[in-house]
């Protein structure tokens, strides 16, 4: 007992260990390893046909590695099938049996358990008060709207309070409100029972929101793997600083480093841009500027900002709270640019064809290989 | 209950609406229900008719009911003894209960066949599916007479089946296959797989397999994936395929005939006797009509309780 | 009285009178357009040249349809309305019955040049079930009696053994050594107990329902070991080998017989009319009341009644003609078989049917089924 305590504290809870899927020639997940510790709010995210579903179907058994080994809580489950796995997932299309009623179908697993019928009733009710569908247990899945659904198979795939609940999509099929409430119920429910959730996503922003860590995919490979905070704030790739939130990038050449400044000759940006980096860098290097829309600010007098350039307004994306400005360099390179509107619209400084001044901190950029 | 407050101009309005809906219904629903009064429900009134009627050597060989007395007056005559007849003699129970029996054996077998295959079918990569399905109907374009000679050919003494047989040393005497009870329900089975193929195949085909892994997931091993998801959601297939074998089959005449032996005792044999050797067209007409009471009333039945499902589901929601 | 067992051979048959008919659709156009005229007969009852002569002899096209059961030729008539100018029941006792229930109309001897040719004694027997022969007009005659494998029923009951007896399907100690070999009853209430009364040696025209209990513990003490119980199937099951005895039809067997030696399969038919007594059965031809073409109708019969003509079919067919006039005309194989033109001796022994009545049908039936079932 000791002995597994003891273990459990150094092993993750999954450690997958350069795992593959090949269908047909085609790598759908090519040699990963990854380690998800236990208790936290996990994201696998990627645009479609990343391998992100095909990683969470191998977790749970429903298809088997090509090549790799996949450990759960120390113990190789590669070869298990899934009814031997202590692993529940609740499936993008829900799946739920059309034929048994709301209690029926969160009772199955218990049943396969052979748990008895008063835990299993009591079960049945704690699971359905979980999700606020108390009264719903003797309706069948056709009778209930697509938000009752989704609630009916989260409680049934959490009703065996499985180690881990892989969740495939799961706010794919509802609407943006539903989904927004749905999101933090999520993450509630996850604090709450200490379960592990596993979930695969396309959706940046969702996996922003839930996930205490965020594993990005892309082609069968793993892009990075980060808190959501780091994620956005200092992306590791060019495709990760893409993929999640607005990124403005400047192609250049590591031209001088002197302690943690580093400065950068980029001809998109019109002049040298400094950039605050620890890490030695080789003078002469490509390397690529990145710094995200909010990050820039209008130059005012007296401002002692490193980076600085002007630009001719071309396009304004007014979205209610902030507005988006695309600003054209001399270069011919365009600069995203956004402002919260705090002010109302008829008194907005800025307008079309105006020639504005931008500019940001060394600190508020980051460096990507090219 | 809250809606007459609305105005008397709109209430109208609902109305002619609701009246041209119900006329466009009358007309989808209108044709089907013609069919039924036109081939089901005139010829079965006929049957009715021809079994309260007195057999007579004439042409047609029955009386009406309505006859002219010699002094000129109407007499109309009922004839109720057929039922009767029916009833008295046990020859009559136990041919039904011969029917039943050689039904409810060759739908249970056309069950455990048919139900792998159409379950086969239904899991087969895409574009084998419709020439799988083809393979199952195909056996329809040949007639069906001949192929049960063609059984005759097979199971005979000096069949193909004993012959094969010997070749192989399995046996050393011929099977006597032909003529026994063991052909009908070969005979049977085959001619009938295909109603019992179809109708689950199209149930079966359905079937979401997510549904598997999800039960596969909340720790149901294959056989018990099968019996708490597959067959219960196939049963409506089950259902429709049973109905399709079972019911022609109470009513089968040739398969029986041509390969039966003696000592098989069926509805349509004896029907036939009454119609074509006794000539008593009013008891033949009375044990038709007593086969379709004992066939429509299970599904009616059936249909009573699927229906009350189906309200109770309603008033849930 | 023919049966056919194969749908097929009655799908052939269908397919050979439309092609004859397509080829002598051209030469009719020389003959005067006389018409059409509906026949209804036995399958496989008339010779392959008949009909095409007809046609191109008078020029009135010819419908031919054919049935293989009394039964379903009874039906027809019954329900009316067949559409048919000649039909060709059994005299007895169906025809007797269609008579008598006004189903036919008289014949008009004025156009049937031909009638004296026909058997005055055949005529006479006919008289009884059709005074003054009005309306029945009879074709072939033939008896009922036993098919054999001769090879294997030798085998089995030795040399001595003789063949032409009731015995063969009725008696339980040699029925019982011929069961694993095959025989079959025809499946016929009147015929097989008419028959098991003859083997019993009790009077065949009692047709009583203590008569019929009678003759029905003769069945069902046979029973057991009567492979099945067919009026046609056994045709193709004897010229096979699959069945070693079987209660038939005399041209039926002849059939079968032929047909073993055209496969040259070396089984050997024989035919034999008991010495008990055999049922003789007469074929008549009857025009329908409701015959569209009635005058087409009594050409045919009068073309039929030609010697040469129904001398062909005798030959074709195998079967003994009611017309006196064409005995001659018969190929000699055929006017020298026993199985087709039986002996004085086996003549006298002959079992004429009767009609019973519709009660006596009932309760024949009846115990017909419990029988054949065992129950």
């Amino acid at each position: 007992m000791n002995n597994v305590v003891a273990n459990a504290e150094q092993e993750p809870l999954v450690r997958i260990r350069n795992l593959s899927k090949v269908f047909g020639s085609t790598y759908a997940v090519d040699n990963i390893s990854l380690d998800i510790e236990e208790k936290g709010f996990f994201s696998l995210l990627g645009s479609s046909g990343c391998g992100k579903t095909t990683l969470l179907r191998m977790l749970a058994g429903f298809e088997t590695p090509t090549e790799g080994r996949i450990f759960i809580d120390g113990k190789d489950v590669t070869d298990l099938p899934p009814y031997e796995r202590q692993v529940n997932m609740m499936f993008q299309s829900y799946a739920l049996f059309p034929h048994m009623t709301v209690a029926d179908n969160i009772a199955y697993g218990l049943k396969q358990e052979r748990m008895a019928r008063p835990g299993r009733d009591e079960r049945v009710r704690e699971m359905l008060s979980l999700v606020q569908i108390e009264k719903l247990g003797h309706r069948k899945p056709h009778q209930l709207s697509g938000g009752q659904r989704q609630r009916v198979a989260l409680a049934r795939a959490l009703a065996k309070l499985p180690k881990i609940l892989l969740l495939d999509e799961p706010l794919g099929a509802l609407d943006r409100k539903l989904r927004e409430q749905t999101q933090f119920e999520l993450v509630n429910l996850q604090e709450r029972l200490g379960i592990t959730f596993i979930v695969v996503t396309h959706d940046q922003e969702e996996a922003m929101t839930m996930s205490s860590r965020i594993a990005l995919m892309r082609e069968g490979r793993i892009e990075q793997v980060d808190s959501p905070q780091r994620m956005y704030e200092f992306p590791q790739s060019r495709y990760a600083a893409n993929f999640i939130g607005n990124v403005n990038l400047f192609d250049g050449v590591v031209t001088s480093q002197s302690g943690d400044q580093v400065l950068v000759d980029s001809e998109e940006a019109g002049g040298q841009l400094c950039v605050r980096h620890s890490q030695p860098m080789t003078v002469g290097m490509p390397i690529t500027v990145a710094v995200r829309p909010e990050k820039i600010r209008m130059v005012q007098a007296g401002d002692d900002l490193p980076n600085q350039m002007q630009g001719v307004i071309r396009e304004i994306a007014y979205l209610g709270d902030e507005s988006i400005y695309h600003v054209e360099l001399a270069s011919g390179k365009r600069v995203k640019y956004t402002q919260p509107n705090v002010q109302a619209l008829a008194e907005l400084p800025l307008t079309w064809g105006q020639t504005i001044a931008l500019g940001w901190h060394a600190d508020r950029c980051g460096l990507l290989a090219q | 209950m809250t809606g007459y407050g609305g105005g008397a101009g709109a209430l109208a309005g609902l109305r002619a609406r609701w009246r041209r809906l119900t006329v466009g219904r009358w007309l989808v629903t209108g044709i089907p229900w013609l069919w039924l009064v036109i081939f089901f429900c005139l010829p079965f009134l006929f049957i009715l008719k021809i079994s309260l009627s007195e057999p007579a050597l004439a042409q047609p060989p029955y009386l009406n009911w309505i006859r002219e007395t010699a002094d000129g007056l109407v007499s109309i005559v009922v004839n109720f003894g057929n039922y009767g007849l029916l009833w008295d003699d046990s020859l009559y129970v136990s041919a039904l209960f011969g029917s039943l029996q050689v039904a409810a054996i060759s739908t249970l077998l056309c069950l455990l066949i048919g139900y792998p295959m159409a379950y086969a079918i239904a899991r087969a990569p895409t574009h084998l599916r419709m020439p799988l399905l083809m393979l199952v109907i195909l056996p329809f374009w040949t007639s069906f007479l001949i192929r049960i000679y063609a059984w005759m050919g097979i199971l005979n003494t000096n069949g193909i089946l004993n012959n094969f047989l010997l070749w192989l040393g399995v046996i050393e005497q011929p099977l006597e296959i032909m003529h026994t009870s063991l052909a009908v329900y070969i005979g049977v089975t085959y001619a009938y797989l295909p109603f019992m193929i179809l109708p689950l195949y199209a149930t079966l085909s359905r079937l979401d397999p997510v549904l598997l892994e999800a039960a596969a997931d909340l720790g149901a091993r294959p056989a018990k994936q099968f019996l708490t998801i597959t067959w219960p959601q196939s049963v409506p297939g089950v259902i429709a395929g049973a109905m399709l074998v079972f019911i022609p089959v109470m009513g089968e005449f040739v398969i029986p005939d041509l390969l039966g032996g003696p000592d098989s005792l069926m509805l349509g044999k004896l029907m036939w006797t009454e119609f074509f050797n006794n000539r008593d067209w009013p008891v033949a007409s009375a044990l038709a009509a007593v086969l379709l009471v004992v066939l429509i009333i299970p599904f009616l039945l059936l249909r009573h309780y699927e229906s009350r499902a189906e309200a109770n589901g309603e008033e849930a929601a | 009285m023919k049966k056919v067992a194969c749908g097929l051979a009655r799908v052939i048959a269908w397919f050979t009178v439309r092609a004859t008919g397509l080829v002598f659709a051209g030469s009719a156009l020389n003959a005067a357009a006389q018409g059409s005229v509906n026949v209804y007969n036995w399958s496989d009852y008339i010779a392959d040249d008949t009909i095409s002569n007809f046609q191109s002899r008078t020029g009135i096209s010819v419908s031919y349809d054919v049935y293989d059961s009394n039964e379903v030729l009874e039906t027809r008539m019954l329900a009316g309305r067949s559409g048919y100018d000649l039909v060709v029941p059994t005299a007895r006792p169906f025809a007797d019955r269609h008579v008598r229930a006004g189903l036919y109309q008289p014949l008009d001897k004025s156009l049937l040049d031909n009638y004296g040719n026909l058997d005055p004694v055949i005529l006479q027997s006919l008289a009884d079930i059709d005074p003054g022969n009005q309306y029945l007009l009879p074709y072939m005659w033939g008896t009922t009696g036993i098919g054999y494998n001769v090879d294997k029923v030798k085998e089995i009951l030795g040399d001595d053994m003789p063949l032409d007896t009731w015995r063969l399907v009725f008696d339980p100690e040699i029925v019982s050594r011929l069961s694993a070999c095959g025989v079959s009853l025809m499946d016929d209430a009147t015929e097989v107990f008419v028959a098991a009364r003859a083997y019993r040696g009790l009077p065949t025209d009692d047709y009583s329902s203590a008569a019929a209990q009678e003759a029905a513990d003769v069945v069902a003490a046979a029973r057991p070991y009567i492979r099945y119980f067919h009026s046609s199937s056994y045709i193709s099951d004897l010229a096979n080998g699959d069945l070693c005895v079987a209660h038939g039809y005399s041209g039926d067997v002849l059939q079968a017989r032929d047909r073993a030696n055209e496969a040259d399969n070396g089984v050997n038919i024989a035919y034999a009319a008991p010495a008990e007594g055999a049922v003789v059965w007469t074929d008549v031809f009857a025009i329908p009341v409701d015959a569209p073409n009635v005058a087409n109708a009594h050409a045919f019969l009068n073309y039929i009644m030609e010697p040469e003509v129904i001398a062909g079919v005798s030959n074709y067919v195998a079967y003994a003609n009611a017309n006196s006039a064409s005995v001659s005309l018969v190929d000699d194989v055929v006017r020298n078989d026993p199985g087709i033109y039986p002996p004085a001796a086996t003549q006298e022994r002959f079992i004429v049917l009767q009609t019973p009545s519709d009660s006596q049908i009932r309760s024949m039936n009846r115990l017909w089924t419990r029988v054949k079932t065992g129950r």
